[in-house]
């Protein structure tokens, strides 16, 4: 079921691809429909689930992804229609079809624990699913100021320097990404927190709820960097190319807790 | 009837020539005025600008046209023919449309694929028109140029990329900010090149430009000769670096002036808000090594020309592609143009047809009920229709004039047209036309 929107992805991901290259206005109208058709074929398809299982499918490993995926298209095209700027898809369009292969190809059943309820759970999941769309973002706009920062300074103006925005404007985009991420994630980490305080029971995943599971632990160690990062890093001189660092690394733990973590290491959040 | 182009432009005549022979002094609406009256040509459009001037009409006979044209041109201007004919080029028909085309696209202009170029043809064409000189040749040639050069705009590079040093500047600048509004530039020397590069950002909408110069005398003239600058005294320095965005040194100072552990003194309170440093000064003003602190860009007047040199040589790159593009609409102009030259004749085939099926149809009338008679007037000029269709067409697609005049002789001949009586019915949806623009036919009275 998966497969529907994966397929426009695709299509979206080519022509994103083909107007970052020739800069064609036509081809750029073309990607952005494809992806909105993408977006709304994944929304039919998350809202499909949700009417079966008669909630947001976001317990399992495959359908958090499948929803996070939508979550960062979803954001993805709210910057695109802002800032009139196409060149981030062909950066962001990667990551996008890459993690919906996940589900497309390996979806897992969806079914939710009984302790599972409640809204301060659904708190925690919206929360962290959405700071790590804005990551995403982030890390994508970063990769893209280090580019262009290194054609600048190179003075060789190629491919590249004409197509990509002005320094300052990916800067400045990068900070408002991480800040909005860094809102959301402590929200859910706070929401997550309360919850497994006051969630009675004798189910083995709530009594390995602590700081010593892989999950939460590196949860907390992203929690540490951007809090760096918003709050310290521009202060000691870490802005610009550094800043775009730090928001790469960021995302590539956040990844990392994602999909190998939750797959194999977790004990207290295998749902 | 031929197209006909007669000009001068920087690749034929010495700039003293071109000034002589511009029209736009005494507006090109008294020149087109002046045209009329001599009657060179049917239609005229004048495209005048400081690389050229040239002369596109619409004549019965190329050597009398180019003549007629030349002499024109000479009296207009006041100058001796000798002076002139060696410059003047002249080219007809196709080859002149893909003159204009080449024009249009920025191929012949003296900065490859300089933008300016299309918008004078644009003003050359209006001027045309309200001068109501432009016939439906020359607007169908104009219409297509805009086109091509539209099309070489979008499609190719020929016109991307910075090709002067000043105009470099700014678009680095913008790589860097963004948007410049708002950015605050510091000019360190008061010499010529700093007060062009600082004119330029101010023309983007910069926030604020100050000079500052060892004589604040001198930075106050240059100043004012900005408009809307300020002038600052050099022991200011050190605040000013803190706020600029944009610095340009360019003083006369045998050596350098900021050393890069200067700039990392200034960098620090800054909290790594980029700067961007032109150096346009000789011997230079700015340690070199200051380009490797983090948010320092600096860049020197060989960077700044090695940009140009980068971005001329792209556009040469480019110049294949817009040739193709400029062939391609030729084609398409010949093609309508033959079609065109076609149309006299297939009207009178046409109207020489139908007045056999309408004396045979009146002779029949009588002796046809009344409610079949409707029915044979609509088969018949459907059977007439189904014959001329495929004469039609293939006239219309030969390939060359040549062949077309051939094809058009033999019908004259086969089927006795009457081709003068015809061609002004045949000219009849043209003038109509014509007249509905109010543009008259560029003849002279009596001539015909």
């Amino acid at each position: 079921m998966h497969s529907i929107p994966l397929a426009l992805y695709v299509a979206a991901l080519a022509a994103y691809v083909v107007h970052f290259a020739r800069r064609q206005a036509e081809v750029g109208r073309a990607a952005t429909t494809l992806l909105v058709a993408g977006a709304l074929a994944h929304t039919f398809v998350v809202g499909m689930q949700t009417m079966e299982v008669s909630h947001v499918p976001v317990t399992s490993a495959s359908s958090a992804i499948s929803t996070f995926v939508l979550l960062l298209v979803l954001a993805y095209l709210f910057t695109e229609m802002t800032t009139e700027e196409r060149t981030m898809g062909a950066f962001i369009l990667p990551l996008v079809v890459a993690l919906q292969l996940i589900p497309a190809l390996h979806p897992m059943p969806e079914e939710r624990a009984d302790i599972l309820r409640g809204p301060l759970f659904g708190i925690h999941v919206a929360s962290l699913l959405f700071a790590y769309a804005s990551f995403a973002l982030a890390c994508v706009i970063g990769i893209i100021y280090v580019l262009q920062f290194k054609e600048l300074k190179a003075k060789h103006f190629g491919f590249f320097y004409a197509r990509l925005p002005a320094l300052d404007v990916l800067d400045t985009m990068n900070q408002r990404a991480i800040m909005v991420g860094w809102i959301c994630l402590t929200v859910g980490l706070v929401a997550g927190f309360i919850w497994a305080g006051q969630v009675q029971g004798s189910d083995p995943r709530v009594q390995a709820m602590s700081l010593e599971d892989p999950k939460i632990f590196v949860a907390l160690i992203c929690w540490v960097v951007y809090s760096f990062e918003v709050f310290a890093a521009r202060r000691i001189g870490w802005g610009g190319r550094r800043a775009a660092y730090l928001s790469a690394v960021g995302f590539a733990i956040v990844l990392l807790n994602f999909l190998p973590i939750s797959y194999f290491l977790t004990n207290s959040h295998n749902f | 009837m031929h197209l006909l182009l007669v000009g001068v432009s920087h690749r034929t005549a010495p700039v003293e020539l071109r000034e002589r022979l511009d029209f736009q002094a005494r507006g090109l609406d008294a020149a087109l005025t002046a045209l009329n009256e001599r009657g060179a040509g049917r239609e005229a459009v004048i495209v005048s600008t400081c690389n050229r001037a040239e002369l596109y009409t619409v004549c019965e006979n190329v050597a009398e046209g180019r003549s007629a044209i030349a002499d024109f041109l000479c009296e207009y201007h006041g100058v001796e023919r000798a002076s002139v004919l060696p410059h003047l080029y002249d080219v007809a028909d196709m080859e002149a449309a893909r003159h204009l085309f080449r024009v249009a696209a920025g191929l012949d202009s003296l900065v490859m694929g300089e933008p300016q170029i299309l918008g004078q043809v644009k003003d050359a064409h209006t001027a045309a028109t309200s001068a109501r000189t432009a016939g439906p040749l020359l607007n169908r040639l104009f219409h297509s140029s805009f086109a091509v050069g539209k099309r070489v705009r979008t499609e190719t590079g020929l016109g991307s990329g910075a090709v002067s040093v000043s105009y470099a500047a700014v678009s680095l600048s913008k790589k860097i900010f963004g948007d410049l509004r708002g950015r605050s530039v510091l000019v360190i020397g008061a010499g010529e090149m700093g007060k062009l590069t600082a004119l330029h950002m101010k023309s983007q909408g910069v926030h604020q430009v100050t000079i500052v110069s060892r004589t604040i005398a001198h930075a106050a003239r240059t100043a004012e000769a900005i408009g809307g600058a300020s002038a600052a005294p050099w022991d200011e320095l050190d605040t000013l670096l803190g706020t600029a965005d944009i610095v340009i040194t360019a003083t006369g100072a045998p050596s350098v002036i900021l050393t890069k552990a200067y700039l990392e003194s200034v960098m620090r309170p800054r909290r790594n808000r980029p700067l961007f440093i032109i150096d346009i000064a000789m011997p230079r003003d700015v340690e070199p090594a200051a380009g490797d602190i983090e948010q320092v860009f600096l860049y020197n007047i060989d960077d700044l020309q090695a940009t140009v040199r980068e971005n001329l040589a792209r556009r040469a790159s480019e110049v294949s592609r817009a040739e193709a593009i400029v062939a391609e609409e030729v084609e398409k102009f010949g093609q309508w143009l033959r079609a065109r030259g076609a149309v006299p004749t297939i009207v009178a085939l046409r109207q020489r047809f139908d007045a056999i099926r309408r004396s045979e149809l009146d002779r029949l009338a009588s002796s046809l009920p009344p409610d079949t008679r409707g029915r044979v007037d609509d088969i018949t000029r459907l059977i007439v229709e189904k014959l001329l269709l495929t004469p039609t067409e293939q006239l219309k697609s030969a390939a060359d004039p040549d062949t077309i005049g051939t094809y058009a002789e033999a019908l004259t001949r086969l089927f006795a047209l009457d081709t003068r009586a015809d061609a002004t019915d045949a000219d009849a949806p043209e003038r109509r036309e014509r007249r509905d623009r109010k543009v008259e036919p560029f003849v002279r009275p009596g001539s015909r």
